[in-house]
């Protein structure tokens, strides 16, 4: 192994530790429901956070520095809400600036999050975050920052077991894809082709008129608006018994509030139409709609979880079939059999292992 | 299990995650770069403090007094745990911790100290290959890798032989510029097979042989991503990729090509981070090459350009010695010998001419010997 993996072994079992003490960090900054720099140091002094650099001897503070920078880093980037992101930001400046290791480790930027820490940039700008703006400011003046092509070093290093670490669930942002899904343009190019669709299928069919428009749903449109309003309705609930809301800090939860309230401004206000009026310039249009374009960013798949492969044992069980002679041969075997076997009956499954105290036979 | 990958452009991203990326340009990927950062980003020079505090007043539109509150809530004083005259000793955990991390280190800390343990010299010294080049500046400014340059960081791993490296995979880790080529990658690699003496010379102990094979074989290739890149410049180099490109083409293999190994810099290469890629010599040593990070120059970095490709880190390997004196590092290896204690047996030079041949220089008994390059010799 290189020195540098040698050494990122040795501080291995470190990482859980380092995590749970950041996350303990950064939910104590949660709890404040604040975006100030000031707040954040106040914790980080009561933590005498600065301690966690100290024992570290010789070589050990460049492998520890760079995994508390890189455990660190993780909570800088989305799924995080944004007031998690900011206590990333902090502290990551933070840990850059207490770290014992000369020469100091700087804090590895991926190309693929370049995107998300600018828009966490424009976002902290639209809701005047200063400190927020200046600490990111102050990072890149000092270069703590390397450019690199992925967040840690990669070796090819296979494991059987990976471990995906969980991530701290009241940190992530809370789901408003529903919302960005099912919003207003959507809903009215739907409403749109309903309408169409309604009118084309009246005006070829002279006969029953109602049967064939019928095989669709006609009130399609006002139940996706109904469960929309519903889920945001269910969040805000669920959201409110856990944590003070709106207290107007957190600038993307501020936004996100105003979209919601938004689209639900919009949808009230239509809520008692069957369906809205097309706009004039669409009456005519051909019905092409591209509905993939109002699905807000990529999906990304959710970390990966390996399946937990069943035994060899059971897989065995599983796919062994045993016919009916075989079965009375084995049942009326002998003691061998009945001490490698779990204890068969005819129609027992195989995997009791309780079956075999019930019928042990005595051998003749 | 492959998150999005993004094969349109250049960014890279997980193939697998935490094993190895997509495939993407390097030079791509430093334009990528390049387009997204102002050049005061990452060029070498120190910014003002100052000047930096004013342009940010300046485009937030605040005041001076804003400007000063902003700065001293956002000093580092305010992170400082201890009273300011009374600095701890970093070296020591600090009494009654209550981070997590702490009493770990503490428990191992007190494990550690329970055990015995070696001192290693040389493992004092291998993490110093880093520090020495920290920030080194060339003096002549030719010399001076440019702004925006890339690094690659390579790792070089030791051809698997079944005695000693089942277990440990040695390697060899080199920095290198994107404006390299591959040919001094090449010529960076050492490897104790490039010095192996062929033949032998029990009846002629005193001709020194007078090749090695790293210049009888010259012929070698790296493989990265479906192109062979041979190493052509000298007369004596052959192709030896072409044996198993045609053996490929017969079996439905997507077709290879060549290129040239001293024509091509790293910056012209399509590779993926972290995938196992292959560097042949002497026709039959082999040796994985991974790449394991890409990323652009930052000011700590050495700066000086004749001295890459750089070493970052050797792996020591133990040494064999000689069987009689356990003094001197092997330099002979006999076989069939009546006088070794075993077969096959290294001996130093010394010892090897006192137990085998006599003072006229004849040979004593039977036995054959060849000359020993110990893998350790580049420690």
């Amino acid at each position: 192994m290189t020195t540098a993996s040698r050494r990122r072994g040795e501080m291995e079992p470190y990482r859980a530790a380092v995590t749970s003490d950041c996350e303990k960090l950064l939910s104590r900054f949660h709890e404040t429901d604040s975006v100030r720099f000031q707040v954040f140091s106040k914790i980080w002094r009561e933590m005498n956070f600065s301690q966690i650099f100290y024992g570290t001897v010789n070589h050990q503070k460049r492998a520890f520095s760079r995994l508390i920078l890189d455990s660190a880093y993780s909570f800088f980037l989305p799924p995080f809400s944004f007031q998690i992101r900011v206590g990333g930001l902090y502290l990551l400046y933070s840990l850059h600036q207490s770290q014992t290791a000369a020469p100091p480790e700087q804090i590895r930027l991926a190309l693929k999050d370049w995107e998300d820490v600018k828009k966490f940039e424009k976002d902290a700008m639209d809701a005047q975050h200063l400190d927020a703006i200046y600490i990111l400011r102050q990072l890149m003046l000092k270069k703590a920052f390397h450019f690199t092509a992925m967040p840690t070093h990669l070796a090819f290093k296979k494991l059987r077991k990976k471990e995906v670490p969980a991530l701290c669930e009241k940190f992530i942002e809370r789901a408003c894809r529903p919302q960005e899904f099912i919003n207003n343009d959507l809903l009215e190019e739907l409403s749109n082709i309903h309408e169409l669709y309604g009118n084309l299928k009246s005006s070829v069919s002279e006969t029953s008129k109602e049967s064939s428009v019928n095989l669709i749903r006609q009130d399609l449109i006002p139940r996706l608006r109904r469960t929309v309003v519903d889920f945001h309705n269910w969040q805000h609930r669920k959201g409110d018994s856990e944590e003070e809301e709106g207290s107007g800090e957190g600038a993307s939860s501020q936004q996100d509030c105003s979209r919601r309230a938004g689209l639900i401004a919009s949808i009230k206000s239509k809520a008692y139409g069957e369906a809205p009026e097309a706009r004039r310039s669409r009456r005519h249009r051909q019905v092409e709609v591209d509905i993939t374009s109002s699905v807000a960013g990529t999906w990304k798949s959710p970390a990966y979880i390996r399946r937990k492969i069943a035994s060899l044992r059971v897989r065995t069980n599983e796919s062994l079939h045993v016919s009916d002679d075989m079965h009375k041969g084995v049942a009326s075997a002998s003691k061998i059999t009945h001490l490698t076997s779990l204890g068969f009956a005819a129609e027992d499954t195989p995997n009791r292992l309780n079956g075999g105290k019930d019928r042990i036979r005595v051998p003749s | 299990m492959a998150t999005s990958t993004d094969t349109k452009t250049n960014i890279p991203d997980y193939e697998y995650l935490d094993v190895n990326t997509n495939i993407f340009h390097i030079d791509a990927f430093r334009s990528e770069w390049l387009n997204r950062l102002q050049p005061s980003d990452f060029s070498f020079q120190e910014e003002d403090q100052e000047t930096s505090d004013a342009h940010f007043a300046a485009e937030m539109g605040i005041s001076a007094e804003t400007m000063d509150e902003l700065k001293s809530a956002c000093s580092l004083d305010s992170l400082r745990c201890h009273p300011e005259d009374q600095p701890p000793d970093p070296e020591v955990v600090p009494p009654d911790p209550t981070l997590k991390t702490l009493v770990q280190r503490k428990k191992k800390q007190d494990h550690k100290a329970t055990l015995k343990s070696s001192k290693n010299r040389h493992d004092l010294y291998a993490d110093e290959l880093e520090r020495l080049t920290f920030g080194t500046r060339p003096e002549a400014v030719t010399d001076m890798i440019p702004e925006g340059e890339i690094i690659l960081t390579m790792n070089i791993y030791y051809p698997a032989t079944f005695e000693k490296f089942s277990h440990v995979r040695p390697h060899l880790t080199l920095l290198m510029t994107g404006s390299h080529t591959l040919a001094e990658l090449r010529d960076a690699i050492c490897c104790v097979s490039d010095l192996q003496v062929c033949g032998e010379f029990s009846n002629t102990p005193d001709m020194a042989p007078d090749f090695i094979s790293k210049d009888h074989f010259k012929s070698s290739f790296f493989y990265f991503e479906g192109v062979f890149y041979n190493d052509m410049r000298y007369p004596e180099c052959q192709d030896i990729s072409i044996t198993t490109i045609e053996w490929a083409r017969d079996r439905n293999f997507p077709p290879y090509t060549q290129a040239k190994m001293e024509d091509t810099r790293f910056v012209d290469l399509k590779v993926k981070v972290g995938f196992p890629y292959l560097y042949c010599h002497q026709g039959d040593c082999e040796h994985l090459v991974i790449i394991t990070d890409i990323r652009l120059t930052h000011k700590n970095d050495c700066l000086d350009k004749k001295l890459y490709p750089l070493l970052t880190h050797k792996h020591r390997v133990v040494t064999t010695k000689c069987a009689v004196c356990h003094i001197y590092i092997g330099r002979w290896l006999t076989t069939n010998d009546q006088f070794a204690p075993s077969n096959p047996c290294t001996f130093c030079e010394k010892c090897f001419r006192m137990l085998h041949y006599d003072t006229e220089g004849e040979k004593l008994g039977e036995f054959q010997a060849f000359p020993y390059v110990d893998r350790g010799a580049f420690n």
